[in-house]
């Protein structure tokens, strides 16, 4: 460098400052060891920054605590029932399934019960039993008759709010949402009252217009009635809250160009409403299908089950198998089938709910 | 068009017979349920029964105090709900914003892993969890009520879905000012999630308030039973009082039924959240 300089004349000199001058601040900027210490500072706290979303500790301490609760009280139990339909339960378990002995550290897995293999035992036992097939059918029965009583009132009731010359809707919503902050249990307890024989207010009104008395919840088919009447009431105010909701969302113009082209009532309903609201109808006729097969505690309250089995659920079955003849192992495997037929029906529930 | 003035007024009178029936249908057993539960025994059981409430409340109360505990029973409700909601909380918002915030390593595979815990029927878990409290030596004890569904996995769906909206450079400013991560969560991101974490709190409240198959398998005696557990246990006895059963049901359903007309607003965006799809 010191050589080229002496040859050269004074522009040439001037020339190449300007180069240098330009490679050095080049080199400055992309450079951490030419810039000043102040800038280096800033410049590694604007770097550090940046990288921050991606730092994978803090992330990980904050779903920790969730994902431990997670692993232990769920993802086990989950895998834990599977695993536990293959066997037949003989007990709690006394010893211990895997132990660690370190001296003054000693870690011991205890065994969670004292088993022994049957395979598909459990699964062909039930595809075999009666009261498997009565709860299947039971369950079904209440399904096929509830589900659409409940959601035709629940959308008709929408609808008769979503009316724009009704009145006083707030007050009419909120009355018949009332049910939904009712407990199951507490709110069962007064049907099984409601419907009593002899006390119940049912059938004193059924006597002032000369009918009854009905045996509600002595006779298999009125029990029946009387389970779908509770959960009827219950939930037909959860739901016209999600339908209300949905009403809400149809564009006031669709209705009013329906109206220029001359549609009545019925085809606004056949043509805007149904179409619109379809998503949400689906998403709400596959909830209140779940929620049905789940049903346990109206059965469990109002009828125990009875009279001789008639009102007997799925899930009820399984807690009898499980909890009072302890059944566990069996029990498991009603669950494994009870879980795959709701399973079917919650994945088409999320892909409707997927889909807008 | 006076035809169609009158169609519309007779359309208009259906609608409104139509929603008041229903309104009366829905306010009947309510209704049945005050008189019984303030009706002396001796007349409850007359027939025709009484249609107007008496005076009785407080006797049929103190005579079902007699044979279970019942304010004991409202409090160990309302404490588990109450921990239990307030624990949920607290873990859904902290996950939820990690997956909605931060890039880490199997992000997604542990995000689905506990989506796919949405679709599986809580009474799947029962019988596992029975015996794995059993092992733990926690039958009977409120701790094994509340753990297991504190890591709720609608919670941390909702709020996943809620903080991806709060503005990245919101949370990039507090960094510049040197706030730490855990700082920026509980000062930055949690205040703006108020009303979501309010309808939360009313879902996660009310699914522990009306769980009562999980309670009847752990809780064994009486001075543990949550209010499901002793209303059921009440109705499982030889001789069935209903007058007492039905002050029981009133304390249980009452003031629930305050709370909704109170919190009406923060209810229905539970519903609607609860309900919620992607």
């Amino acid at each position: 460098m010191a050589t080229s300089d002496e040859t050269d004349d004074r522009v040439g000199q001037a020339y190449r400052r300007r180069i240098r001058t330009k490679i050095r601040t080049a080199t400055r900027r992309s450079r951490r060891a030419a810039r000043p210490v102040w800038d280096r500072v800033r410049f590694a706290r604007q770097d550090l920054t940046a990288a921050t979303p991606a730092l994978p500790r803090v992330a990980y301490l904050f779903i920790a605590p969730f994902f431990l609760l997670f692993s232990v009280f769920l993802a086990f139990p989950v895998f834990y029932t599977l695993y536990l339909s293959f066997f037949e339960y003989q007990g709690v378990g006394q010893g211990s399934l895997f132990w660690i002995d370190l001296g003054p550290v000693y870690i011991e897995i205890p065994q969670i019960a004292q088993l022994n293999f049957v395979g598909l035992g459990n699964y062909a036992r039930l595809l075999g039993n009666d009261l498997f097939w009565q709860s299947m059918f039971n369950t079904s029965y209440i399904l096929v008759i509830q589900v659409p009583l409940m959601i035709g009132l629940a959308l008709a009731l929408a609808l008769a709010l979503n009316a724009s010359f009704m009145r006083f809707k707030g007050v009419f919503r909120t009355a018949i949402a009332l049910p939904v902050s009712a407990n199951l249990v507490a709110y069962s307890t007064v049907f099984l009252l409601l419907f009593n024989e002899q006390l119940g207010f049912l059938n004193y009104v059924l006597a002032g217009v000369g009918l009854g008395p009905v045996p509600w919840l002595t006779d298999g088919f009125w029990a029946r009635n009387t389970i779908i009447a509770a959960v009827t009431w219950r939930w037909t105010g959860y739901n016209m809250i999600i339908l209300l909701a949905g009403l809400q969302t149809i564009p006031q113009q669709l209705y009013e160009a329906a109206e220029i082209d001359g549609a009545n009532r019925w085809e606004k309903f056949r043509y805007v409403t149904l179409p619109q609201l379809k998503p949400v109808f689906l998403f709400v006729v596959v909830l209140s299908t779940i929620g049905t097969f789940k049903l346990f505690a109206e059965p469990y309250v109002i009828t125990g089950g009875g009279p001789t089995n008639s009102t007997i659920t799925i899930v009820q079955y399984i807690y009898r198998q499980a909890f009072v003849n302890f059944n566990l192992g069996y029990a498991s495997a009603l669950t494994v089938v009870f879980v795959a037929v709701v399973s079917v029906f919650s994945v088409i529930q999320i892909k409707i709910g997927g889909e807008d | 068009m006076r035809e169609q003035r009158r169609k519309d007024a007779v359309w208009r009178f259906l609608t409104y017979a139509f929603v008041i029936t229903m309104v009366v249908v829905m306010m009947v057993p309510l209704y049945w349920m005050l008189v019984a539960a303030t009706l002396p025994q001796e007349q409850f059981l007359q027939f025709p029964p009484r249609l107007l409430p008496g005076t009785a409340f407080l006797d049929n109360f103190a005579a079902l105090q007699e044979r279970l505990d019942f304010v004991r029973t409202i409090r160990n409700s309302v404490l588990i709900a109450v921990v239990y909601t307030l624990l949920s909380l607290v873990l859904c918002s902290m996950a939820g914003f990690a997956f909605a915030k931060y890039e880490f390593k199997f992000k997604e595979p542990i995000f689905y892993a506990i989506l796919a815990t949405l679709v599986l029927p809580i009474q799947l878990l029962v019988i596992p969890l029975f015996l794995l409290m059993a092992q733990l030596d926690w039958t009977n004890t409120f701790r094994a009520i509340i753990l297991p569904w504190a890591a709720n996995p609608i919670g941390i769906f909702l709020m996943r879905q809620n903080m991806k909206s709060i503005p990245d450079a919101l949370l990039e400013s507090a960094r510049m000012d040197g706030a730490t991560e855990f700082q920026i969560f509980y000062r930055i991101a949690l205040p703006t999630m108020r009303s979501s974490l309010a309808a939360l709190a009313i879902i996660l409240f009310l699914f522990q308030w009306d769980l009562f198959l999980y309670p009847l398998v752990i809780l064994e005696t009486a001075d543990m039973y949550t209010i499901p557990v002793g209303l059921a246990q009440l109705t499982g006895f030889q001789r069935i009082y209903y007058d007492q059963i039905m002050v029981a049901a009133t304390l249980a359903i009452v003031p629930m039924v305050v709370l909704f007309l109170v919190l009406q607003k923060q209810f229905v965006s539970g519903i609607l959240a609860g309900s919620l799809k992607e």
